[in-house]
């Protein structure tokens, strides 16, 4: 079934690309390429590893293991709205229906063998260790070696070094399940890419904070996450150039302009996934999210010399692994470069970022001035959603910034 | 001229006609039903009728409630958060705190010197602790709605029952009965029950109410044992409400509708 979805996708976008190769905005490229990576996922003879957010699909895509972070599927059922029989797996299995939906529709594909099976299985305990659990349910049911990295929540250098050290240890792992040794070069060559990617997103976010800004509600949503599964490849950079001449072109041509910005606002975490006219009615209240959380680079270029302490320091600075009170920081940061006037939290169920922190995050926002509507919304189980409410308190957010 | 504002909420359809002085020319409150549209016509009737007015006279309409988008008729929708915050500064013009207890979901709200919402928070994933969870706890209680706000009365006793899930809570109650608990004791515990969700609600939005002036609208602010209780919760001498709190949201209406005209 998802085989089908991501091979229908990337043959649908090749089409229209051979009928009119300037007709493909930059969004059209990056769904293109996450489809060949599905497609690849669900595709015998690979060498496939399921993993946690913060693996480094850089380092792992240059030892020849095609590599995805689980809650991408639970995002993709989510968005093909076939998330539903799953859920209901998982729950029949004795999964908590107020955990989190990312995970339990994972879990319910693993029970109904939905799931490719993996090679090997690689957890990181960044951004919850509720996502670490389900990694392990995951191997058990596979039977299947399980790695786990455990993502220290400060910058120090005993913390860069601790995960360092797990991330060498990593390598002999891999290998030991590819028989193939790790290539110095093609490491190197990954992390080039990826710091070439990594400059072009600056700019992409730089353009960003334009105002009005070029993105629209749609543009970047999910950007920064889904995007370190392709930064180490060729195709990373080439999607991170197209939007940012789009986001030139749109600035040239004044396009931006075309779509209302009487509010600008901030999206902490993820956006929802299944099919919700949140973007439409954002449109329509004219405010728009001109950053989300998760978009912003926060790691230094990377070192192909000196790769797993590289690697190290770009996985302790992303935001899901920060501790709260550097997260919130990391926030007040964004909200001041944006000009931001107000920030949406969706407070996604059951997840310990979203929940967890919301209290803090609110009072650490407002210490800047800036209001945050939070949301209590299932951002990837729609059975939860109640949409009267949500579209009240969203409208009544824009009245009140208004 | 003549402004109309029609609050469609999920227990009840208000309609407030004012004139351009913000005067209250009538008002009618009638149960939405589950046929909202024949609600707004039969509303919007009764207050042009009681006014003497015709339709033709009203210069602008404005809704709100969950059933806002469907007052076809409307010059715009707006939020009953922002119309109990323009409704309430009318009615009690120092309110900086309004709670609106409506009939499935609860709002607190802070306001600036000028009525103007400056930050709100809502109940959270159910309904507990609104009109539906009272609705539900008279039924368990088998007394009249409008009867509870009294039943506390002479009440000692220090329960305290669950505000967390109106299914849980009458579950609760049926056994409170069953065990032989007097009814004002109970009625005692659900007032408190309401209140704490409340109160955690306003601290949301304030840390500090003292100097705050805190009113009640919606239609749990005719339940005299809840407001007491909310009083008691927040250590506050008193919540006020106005004399004809369901037309709160209404009014709110009918004035933004008056101004956005100026």
């Amino acid at each position: 079934m998802m085989y089908e979805h991501f091979d229908n996708t990337v043959k649908g976008i090749k089409d229209k690309l051979s009928q009119d190769p300037s007709g493909i905005n930059a969004r059209k490229k990056y769904v293109l390429e996450l489809s060949r990576l599905g497609r690849k996922l669900y595709t015998k003879n690979e060498t496939i590893a399921w993993c946690g957010v913060t693996a480094p699909f850089d380092l792992l895509s240059s030892m020849g293991v095609t590599s995805c972070f689980v809650e991408f599927v639970g995002a993709m059922l989510a968005s093909t709205q076939t998330a539903g029989f799953f859920f209901e797996d998982a729950e029949d299995a004795g999964f908590a229906t107020d955990s989190c939906a990312y995970h339990r529709a994972v879990m319910g594909a693993v029970l109904k063998n939905a799931m490719p099976e993996p090679d090997f299985i690689i957890g990181t305990s960044s951004p919850c260790t509720a996502g670490l659990a389900v990694m392990e349910n995951f191997a058990n049911q596979y039977k299947k070696d399980f790695f786990i990295l455990n993502v220290p929540q400060n910058y120090s250098k005993d913390a860069i070094r601790f995960l360092s050290n797990q991330i060498e240890e990593l390598t002999h792992f891999v290998s030991a399940h590819t028989k193939e040794p790790l290539s110095k070069e093609k490491l190197g060559m990954a992390l080039e890419n990826f710091n070439q990617s990594s400059k072009l997103l600056r700019d992409i976010y730089d353009l960003a904070k334009t105002k009005p800004s070029p993105v629209d509600n749609r543009l970047l949503r999910d950007f920064g996450v889904v995007m370190t599964l392709l930064m180490g490849t060729r195709e990373g950079i080439d999607i991170c150039q197209a939007f940012k001449d789009e986001l030139n072109q749109r600035i040239k041509t004044s396009r931006h302009h075309a779509s209302k910005e009487k509010t600008r606002l901030m999206w902490i975490q993820n956006r929802i996934q299944y099919p919700f006219p949140m973007d439409k009615m954002l449109d329509d209240l004219g405010a728009k999210i001109v950053i989300d959380e998760l978009n912003t680079v926060t790691w230094e270029p990377m070192d192909p010399d000196n790769p797993f302490e590289s690697i190290a320091k770009r996985m302790i600075s992303i935001p899901f692994s920060m501790d709260t009170s550097k997260r919130i920081k990391n926030m007040q940061t964004l909200a001041l470069d944006y000009q931001i006037d107000g920030a949406i939290n969706p407070c996604h169920w059951g997840c310990r970022q979203g929940t967890g922190a919301r209290g803090l995050v609110s009072k650490g926002m407002r210490d800047i001035d800036i209001p945050v509507l939070n949301l209590e919304i299932d951002c990837v189980d729609s059975r939860n959603l109640a949409r009267g409410q949500i579209e009240t308190r969203v409208e009544a957010f824009m009245e009140m910034l208004s | 001229m003549i402004f109309l504002g029609i609050d469609i909420g999920s227990l009840s359809c208000d309609a407030v006609l004012i004139d351009e002085n913000k005067n209250i020319l009538s008002s009618s409150v009638i149960p939405t039903g589950v046929k909202n549209i024949e609600s707004i016509a039969k509303v919007k009737k009764n207050v042009l009728d009681a006014a003497g007015v015709m339709e033709k006279d009203i210069l602008s309409i404005v809704s709100t409630g969950y059933g806002r988008n469907r007052v076809k008729e409307r010059d715009r929708a707006v939020t009953e958060i922002t119309c109990h915050a323009k409704g309430i500064k009318h009615m009690i013009p120092d309110t900086r705190i309004l709670i609106d207890i409506g009939g499935q979901d609860s709002k607190a709200m802070l306001l600036d010197p000028d009525g103007n919402v400056v930050d709100f928070a809502m109940n959270d994933k159910c309904a507990a602790g609104t009109g539906r969870f009272l609705e539900a706890m008279a039924r368990a209680l088998e007394v009249d709605i409008n009867q509870l706000g009294d039943l506390d009365k002479g009440a000692t006793s220090d329960l305290v029952l669950s505000s967390m899930c109106t299914v849980f809570a009458e579950s609760e109650v049926v056994s409170l009965i069953a065990s032989g608990t007097e009814q004002k004791e109970i009625a005692k515990g659900l007032n408190r029950a309401i209140a704490a969700r409340t109160n955690s609600l306003v601290k949301r939005i304030a840390k500090n109410t003292r100097d705050l002036a805190v009113s009640m609208s919606g239609g749990v602010a005719r339940n005299r044992g809840v407001v007491k209780a909310i009083a008691e919760s927040m250590n506050l001498e008193r919540v006020n409400t106005p004399k004809l709190p369901d037309i709160v949201g209404a009014l709110g209406a009918a004035i933004i509708g008056l101004e956005k005209r100026r």
